[in-house]
């Protein structure tokens, strides 16, 4: 066992902690949440300078051709700083939908782009029943045909070109690749307590053709449980990034908050409180690297996934409550970065399958009847 | 970054698992009570069959007549064992002592009592608290004075597990004033049967005896079995304290695995109104939850172990593991004691009693793990002050 990531993974870190600290302040962050759009163009093209986007890509396609464990130290630190937007869904989960999906000629068309940030897809998979369960995906697709139903919580739909939409046809899964300027398509935003960008996808006879397809017809499941397995990784390590910086935030705050004539951080109280913040955030940080790594090793990881995603959604998103706690009312004005790091923990808590869903996926794994 | 055992390390478990499989751990005596750590109980034979082995010794170096082997085989060899239930009570004891011996040992504790222990011959009690010095260890008043080649032992500990069923004592005694609080205290290794000791079992609240109270009374230990610099005891013991509360729980992860398999399968097979408990979705899902921490629990004491292993500076994580470990057991315990309602506090051997009464068992030994080796509430401000740098509270002297 060896916890150290690699010389090359902690460069990437490093860079990421610096290039985030100087060009996405809490200020940055506040901002992007307020704004109805909330796309930085100048930030998301600097990170494209640093080939983020195409961290998965393999370098035959203009990617870097790195592992999803290296994917998730990055997201770790862009949850650290609070980042939103669609780094997840488009470089990580709907990038991993084309490389597992794509056949030759639509890796060649797509990658490229997409590594170098300048194209964005978002995955489309949700619908009224809001479960990532592979099984509840309904709306019908026949193709060629028209589509007409609706998707939700889509995310980056304003932003992303195309949106990868699971559809049903004759009882299995397909994939199907529309650009969202597509007609009869139309992108309906939801007002998030998070301010991350969500949107109602809906499907008005929207003519589809075989050109449409991700991948061969009814093969849909397995490329799209791999995005939801890098996407619910992605998400565990963008809580995971949140609550250390929630941890880092109460502990100063601790230090230097002085009640009584001495630091609040002197009480007891206050000192255990921070002890649990620790515990949580290793221990969560803990299964998820073993999840990551057991992914980026080819091995069975379908329950350790699970388990990450389960335990980070509760233990990450009780640092954040404990959070507020230590921080008294400042932590509940808008100015105060840490009510932004709850919402997105929260928010991250149920993008890719929440807590039952992953628990279920355990308990079947324990041996569950 | 690595999250698997190496092919060494995967070899050495099948050597284990053979060995238990040839080896039913079930068919050895017992002296002393499971106290729910995960160690299983007190078995003299046990450990004698893993000294012929050469298991008790594979790590220390070769002057000292182990066979320097890496130390996380140490770690393979508590899972393994911990998964079988194994009765290796006093094995992480022995291995401190041992350990202590070596860095800082006399000649004579190096001579006599390396072999025992690799041997599986001597087991070790902890004479560390006393009546008024629980937490607060340095208010002790057990005192060694010194009297030619002797010291002369006079004092009353509390609490020490397992003393009248191990064939040694730590005991931490005062041996000087000093200006500092912390100096002036002495470990010596006392043999069990020395005259003088008065080792009085106390009944538990498991009905067992695990705990012993002992008079020390004009106890005449020669100067060779101190261990370790005299007054300096304290800074030894302060050294030795997170691997202590690394090595006295590691084992905690896999025998709460274990824990979890029984219920898992008393969840598949017990019928309630008609369905298996276990499509409860309630059930399945604390039972799942329960599986995470303990995935949880085990990679923070695989994190503390690569500190460990590589030397590299520990300030709050053997800790943090520690209460973690505690903490996550009596949950389990106390979930495992929901799911076997009315048959849950049936005592092993007990008519109708489920799961060998076992989980009772484990509900009520691990009300103790948060109290021994440094309480929670202790542990948590160690955390905060010596792992995040926060304030210590002011001293009440
Ligand atoms: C199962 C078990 C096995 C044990 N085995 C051994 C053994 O082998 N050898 C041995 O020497 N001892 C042993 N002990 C004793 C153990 O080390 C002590 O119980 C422990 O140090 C706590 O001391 P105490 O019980 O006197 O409690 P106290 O120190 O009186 O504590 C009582 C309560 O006050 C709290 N408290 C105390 N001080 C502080 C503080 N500064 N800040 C905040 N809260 C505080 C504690 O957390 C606890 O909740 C064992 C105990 C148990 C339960």
């Amino acid at each position: 066992m060896d916890f150290r990531p690699s010389s090359a993974q902690q460069m990437l870190v490093a860079t990421a902690r610096e290039v985030l600290r100087k060009e996405c302040p809490p200020e940055l962050v506040q901002r992007l949440a307020l704004d109805p759009r909330g796309f930085d163009d100048t930030l998301w093209r600097r990170l494209a300078e640093l080939g983020w986007p195409g961290l998965l890509i393999p370098p035959e396609h203009g990617g870097s051709g790195g592992s999803l464990l290296d994917v998730i130290l990055l997201v770790e630190e862009i949850g650290r700083a609070g980042l939103p937007g669609p780094f997840v869904t488009s470089a990580v989960a709907g990038t991993t939908a084309v490389l597992a999906a794509a056949e030759a000629d639509a890796r060649r068309r797509l990658l490229p782009a997409l590594a170098t940030g300048e194209r964005l897809v978002t995955l489309a998979v949700l619908e009224s029943s809001a479960s990532f369960d592979v099984d509840a995906v309904a709306l019908a697709g026949a193709v060629p045909g028209r589509l007409t139903g609706s998707k939700l919580f889509v995310p980056d739909a304003h932003v992303a070109h195309d949106a990868i939409v699971a559809v049903r046809e004759q009882g299995d899964v397909s994939l199907l690749l529309l650009p969202l300027d597509r007609a009869g398509l139309a992108r309906l935003p939801l007002d998030t307590m998070s301010g991350e960008k969500l949107f109602e996808l809906t499907l008005d006879g929207v003519a589809v053709s075989a050109d449409d397809r991700l991948g061969r017809a009814g093969e849909g499941r397995r490329p799209l449980a791999a995005a939801l397995t890098a996407g619910a990784l992605a998400r565990t390590a963008e809580m995971v990034g949140a609550a250390q910086r929630v941890l880092e935030l109460a502990v100063e705050h601790a230090r230097t908050r002085v009640q009584g004539g001495r630091p609040i951080g002197g009480h007891q109280a206050i000192q255990h409180a921070c002890a649990d913040l620790v515990r949580d955030v290793d221990a969560a940080r803990g299964l998820l690297y073993a999840a990551a790594w057991r992914v980026a090793e080819g091995l069975a990881a379908e329950a350790d996934v699970a388990m990450a995603k389960a335990y980070a959604g509760e233990a990450c998103l009780a640092v954040a409550r404990r959070g507020h706690q230590i921080f008294g009312a400042i932590g509940y004005c808008e100015e105060h970065p840490l009510h932004l790091l709850h919402k997105r923990i929260h928010a991250a808590s149920l993008d890719f399958g929440d807590t039952p869903l992953h628990l279920e996926t355990v308990a079947r794994a324990i041996g569950l009847a | 970054m690595d999250f698997g055992r190496s092919p060494d390390e995967e070899a050495f478990a099948d050597e284990v698992r053979r060995f238990l499989a040839e080896h039913p751990p079930e068919r050895f005596p017992l002296d002393g009570v499971d106290a729910g750590y995960g160690s299983g109980a007190h078995s003299h034979a046990f450990m004698r069959a893993l000294g012929e082995r050469g298991w008790l010794a594979m790590c220390w170096p070769e002057a000292f007549g182990g066979q320097a082997r890496p130390m996380f085989l140490k770690l393979v060899l508590l899972e393994e064992l911990a998964l079988a239930g194994a009765p290796f009570g006093p094995l992480a004891g022995s291995w401190q002592t041992a350990d202590a011996i070596i860095a800082y040992g006399t000649e004579r504790l190096r001579r006599e009592l390396l072999p025992a222990i690799a041997r599986g011959e001597a087991t070790f009690w902890q004479g560390y608290s006393e009546p008024d010095a629980g937490s607060d260890l340095l208010a002790l008043t057990t005192e060694a004075k010194r009297d030619g080649e002797h010291w002369i032992i006079r004092g009353h500990k509390i609490w020490s597990s397992h003393a009248g069923v191990s064939t040694h004592g730590l005991v931490f005694t005062r041996t000087s004033r000093e200006a500092r609080r912390s100096r002036g205290f002495s470990m010596f290794v006392v043999p069990s049967t020395t005259p003088g000791m008065d080792i009085r079992p106390i009944r538990s609240l498991t009905g067992d005896i695990y705990h012993y109270e002992v008079f020390l009374d004009e106890v005449r230990v020669p100067a060779d079995l101190m261990l370790g610099p005299e007054g300096e005891g304290f800074v030894a013991l302060l050294n030795g304290l997170d691997s202590d509360r690394f090595w006295g729980r590691f084992y905690k992860a896999p025998a709460l695995l274990r824990v979890l398999r029984r219920l898992v399968d008393y969840a598949n097979t017990t019928v309630v109104a008609g369905a298996p408990l276990a499509r409860d979705p309630v059930v399945r899902r604390r039972l799942a939850a329960m599986a995470a921490e303990i995935a949880a629990l085990r990679l923070l004491f695989y994190r503390a172990a690569c500190l460990l292993r590589d030397g590299a500076p520990i300030t709050y994580e053997t800790a943090v593991a520690k209460v973690y470990a505690d903490e996550t057991g009596q949950k389990l315990a106390r979930l495992g004691l929901e799911l076997l309602g009315p048959w849950g506090v049936l005592r092993r051997g007990s008519r109708a009693a489920r799961l060998d009464g076992d989980i009772a068992h484990a509900y009520l030994t691990s009300l103790g793990h948060t109290i021994a080796g440094g309480t929670a509430e202790v542990l948590r401000t160690t955390v905060a002050v010596r792992g995040l740098g926060l304030p210590a509270e002011p001293k009440a002297r």
